[in-house]
């Protein structure tokens, strides 16, 4: 596929190279890390959130993570923070939307506090999301720009 | 300090959906994905969305930033400052009444929060002022009183003491007074309106901002209480004029008194995220909030919030917001849903009453999702004994789980001693745990099959049957619940 490169706003900034994990679903933190956060699964972060068709089973750990935005509990930012002690977490959470106020909460405080940092970008578009696909090259830089193919 | 691991292993695929569903799910009532979150910013953006933002900060501000107040608040002013320019927050504004937390589940994932409010603590950081929190997932005196129950409580909650420990440093510390519903008379965390403060917990957010007027976003649980300590908050959302208006008008035409928690469920699912103008109820609730109908907002509002992600509604002539500016709250463009007859029956016919994975029969009535008032534990212990009595029963067929404050409870035993020892002769335990908790709780809750009179309880979890009340004191009476209910 040819390479088509969106900007966003870099609110935990990084460069990164990976494959995407993409999902038109609004990401529900506190349910998908259920099998983490009750289950005692330390190994792998497969998706609990039996609503997003995209994710539900795969393996959220590691990942280069694009979605709409976060949606669910106030517990999902400490959810965040909880799988990312764990060696569990994303590498990168790409917003194609406004971050919500809950899930950044937790990525800002694991930023500051353990300086432990999950690249966050927000505001990538709507087009960015109906660009990338799970499996696709994605290039993130510091700027905010995501080149994906 | 860290967690011990627990080491339960369970199929929670199967499992997923069926416990632990959260607030704002993003599906409506059929089913269809939705998107929320369209009310963040404090004000219109202007010029580039995507530019670097920094709050203007006062130099008492900068200087904690700078360190000059310790390694610990430093980072906590840049958390705070940080979340804040995610929100081209206008500024941090200072805090008053008491925080309230949502911190409560003492359960390994939450070490990382616990290990840096710990060295908080260490540091002699301590919360502008003493603070409510939420209950405890358990009781081990009134509920879980036995090896089954405790076993899974003591894996799955291993550092609850560790949480609770920073609680009581930071400047919580009063277990009698953990409750969900810490702005009841009797817990007493109830600031004046306009007050601008930094509460967790969607229900207490949802009540605050809209029954007492109190002006708090609905924060992530951990950042309320780093606001706690800094006694500050970055200025935008729900918190600014602009963040609380309405985009949408709920006009009930029911021909009866709703059932205000199908209304706030229906709500939810319509708004997800915005402020509601409720017109049509005020002729059911009276002139202003009171201890008489502040269970009905409670009910209503904390179904808003867990059907959707509701963190404020206006209620025409009755919530502090409404009666100050009235329909001018509403934006130019703003939507209307009509909820009549009609829409209530469509709603409540989206409420499962058919659990196949779960007892023929209800095992256990839980009241008090949010927690109950004073007001409800003396109406559903008069309710029930009476109904005993009338049938010529010693016993209901059904224990009853209330929920409450301890000092909610204590005030009935003070004032209606008599009462509460036909209560407790009618198996009706008091307890300050929280429902959604104890109805969700792997490994002991599939045996169960409760009936509630809590949308909340009811919006996070499937297998528990919602019923309106006089239906729910039948089937706490009979075991069986009536036909059509």
């Amino acid at each position: 596929m040819a390479k088509k490169t969106f900007k966003g706003r870099p609110l935990i900034p990084g460069n990164l190279e990976g494959k995407a994990l993409a999902s038109k679903h609004p990401f529900n933190v506190s349910a998908s890390y259920m099998e983490n956060l009750f289950g005692g699964n330390t190994k792998t972060a497969p998706c609990t959130d039996v609503v997003n068709k995209e994710w539900a089973g795969k393996n959220l750990a590691g990942q280069i993570l694009c979605f709409p935005t976060g949606v669910g509990s106030t517990m999902g930012g400490a959810s965040l923070m909880g799988v990312g002690s764990m060696g569990l977490g994303p590498k990168a959470m790409l917003y194609a939307q406004h971050v919500d106020s809950v899930s950044v909460a937790g990525l800002i405080i694991d930023n500051v506090w353990n300086e432990h940092n999950v690249i966050t970008i927000d505001q990538l578009g709507d087009e960015f999301l109906n660009t990338v696909k799970s499996g696709d090259p994605i290039s993130i830089h510091e700027d905010g720009t995501v080149e994906v193919g | 300090m860290s967690g011990t691991s627990t080491k339960r292993k369970t199929d929670l695929l199967d499992y997923a959906g069926k416990i632990g569903h959260s607030d704002m799910g993003a599906t409506d009532a059929d089913g269809n994905h939705k998107l929320g979150f369209s009310d963040r910013s404090s004000k219109p953006k202007k010029g580039d969305p995507l530019a670097p933002y920094q709050m203007p900060l006062t130099q008492e501000e900068q200087d904690i930033m700078d360190g000059k107040q310790g390694e610990e608040l430093a980072k906590v002013m840049k958390i705070v400052v940080a979340h804040g320019n995610a929100f081209n927050a206008e500024k941090l504004v200072d805090l008053g009444g008491a925080p309230h937390s949502s911190l409560f589940t003492g359960q390994d994932y939450l070490m990382p929060i616990i290990d840096m409010f710990q060295k908080c603590a260490d540091a002699g950081l301590k919360a502008y002022a003493p603070y409510t929190v939420n209950p405890r997932c358990y009781d081990v005196y009134n509920v879980n009183n036995n090896a089954k129950d405790l076993k899974v409580i003591y894996e799955l909650y291993a550092v609850q003491r560790e949480l609770d420990w920073v609680h009581v440093q930071l400047g919580a510390p009063d277990l009698n007074l953990r409750s969900c519903a810490c702005y009841v008379d009797e817990v007493g965390n109830r600031p004046p309106p306009g007050t601008y403060v930094a509460w967790a917990e969607s229900s207490a957010v949802n009540y605050g901002n809209s029954a007492l007027g109190l002006r708090t976003n609905r924060n992530a649980s951990g950042m309320e209480l780093l606001c706690a300590l800094l006694g500050k908050a970055p200025l935008f959302g729900l918190m600014t004029d602009e963040g609380r208006m309405s985009t949408w008008l709920v006009d009930v035409k029911t021909t009866k008194e709703p059932d205000w928690g199908v209304l706030g469920t229906a709500i939810g699912l319509k708004v997800v995220d915005a402020n509601p103008f409720i017109t049509g109820i005020d002729k059911y609730l009276g002139t202003e909030v009171s201890n008489d109908n502040m269970h009905l907002l409670k009910k209503m509002g904390s179904a808003t919030a867990s059907s959707g992600a509701v963190g404020l509604y206006h209620v025409e002539n009755i919530t502090p917001d409404a009666k100050e500016k009235g329909r001018n709250l509403l934006k130019e463009g703003y939507q209307t849903y009509v909820f009549d007859d009609k829409e209530q029956a469509r709603v409540l016919a989206t409420y499962p009453t058919d659990f196949p994975d779960r007892p023929k029969d209800p095992t256990v009535a839980i009241i008090g999702c949010p927690h109950n008032t004073y007001k409800e534990i003396l109406d559903w212990g008069t309710w029930v004994t009476e109904a005993i009595e009338k049938k010529g029963l010693e016993k209901p067929a059904i224990p009853t789980r209330l929920l409450c404050a301890n000092v909610v409870r204590d005030r009935l035993v003070k004032e209606h001693p008599e009462l509460v020892g036909k209560m407790t002769a009618a198996d009706m335990r008091f307890s300050n745990m929280c429902s959604l908790s104890y109805v969700g709780m792997k490994d002991f809750s599939e045996d169960m099959f409760a009936v509630t009179n809590s949308a909340k309880t009811r919006n996070y979890y499937g297998f528990a049957q919602y019923l309106k009340d006089e239906p729910l004191i039948e089937t706490i009476v009979s075991g069986k619940i009536p036909e059509g209910a």
